[in-house]
């Protein structure tokens, strides 16, 4: 895989890493590239549970966006 | 991952993550009582996206009441709740007037799964334009990559948007049909 190369503006840094992350989803297998997902996702989802949002604050704040 | 366009059906020997597990679960009992399309987001997130969501998007087929009343019941009977209400004939009434309404874990609010029904031509084309994912814990079916790049590079348009798009585009370069991105396009931009 080609080196990540840093952009100057953020956003065009993030595409850039969009781009190099869907390049090693590509190149990698589903195993490898999934545990890495993984840790993102499952750490949201254990913050999610200990925040313990009721449902009507939740609602309140969809309701504003 | 191996995406057979001709079958309409992706391969994926993903590790689950516990959003994949809740997924899954929730879609084992939806399956039973409504016709469904997972839409946005999670879409980019199961072909490979490195983002956490707060909430899954999905069109379940248009069901009269006591479908609705039967699914809600077993969602019920399977530890879920609605975050809109309680009861099930309002929440059914906000479906009707084309609310989306939330369901979680009983207790928890995020991740939810946002259920809608199709209000337009192309949801009801989601519908027809699918893809089986199909992992060794279970099949799910998302909307087609070209729906899916038209509404958020055409239509959405946010940073996250542009990026789901772009990581889609990427993965599957060679097999995205075009013309029909550019069809969903025309129709996005008349609504």
């Amino acid at each position: 895989m080609k080196k990540l190369i840093p952009k100057k503006d953020n956003k065009e840094d993030r595409m850039n890493f969009v781009e190099y992350w869907a390049e090693y989803v590509k190149t990698h297998s589903d195993g490898e590239w999934s545990r890495q997902q993984n840790i993102l996702i499952d750490s949201q989802i254990q913050n999610a549970r200990s925040l313990q949002l009721s449902r009507k604050d939740y609602i309140k704040l969809k309701s504003r966006c | 991952m191996e995406y057979n366009k001709e079958k309409k059906e992706i391969i994926l020997n993903k590790k689950i993550s516990e959003l994949d597990k809740l997924v899954l679960d929730f879609i084992n009992i939806l399956k039973n009582h409504a016709d469904y399309v997972i839409i946005s987001g999670y879409v980019s997130i199961i072909l490979g996206r490195a983002r956490a969501t707060e909430d899954i998007d999905l069109f379940i087929k248009k069901i009269d009441k006591n479908k609705f009343l039967k699914l809600y019941e077993d969602l019920i009977k399977n530890s879920y709740w609605c975050l809109n209400s309680d009861s099930p004939e309002e929440i059914y009434d906000y479906l009707i007037d084309n609310l989306a309404v939330r369901f979680a874990k009983k207790d928890e609010t995020i991740p939810n799964f946002e259920v809608k029904f199709p209000k337009t031509k192309i949801d009801e084309e989601t519908f027809k334009d699918c893809i089986a994912v199909k992992m060794p814990e279970g099949s799910i079916k998302i909307s087609s990559l070209e729906i899916q790049i038209a509404f958020k590079k055409y239509y959405l348009k946010s940073d996250k948007d542009l990026e789901d798009a772009k990581h889609i585009e990427h993965i599957f370069k060679d097999k995205i049909d075009i013309e029909k991105v550019y069809k969903y396009k025309g129709i996005l931009e008349k609504r």
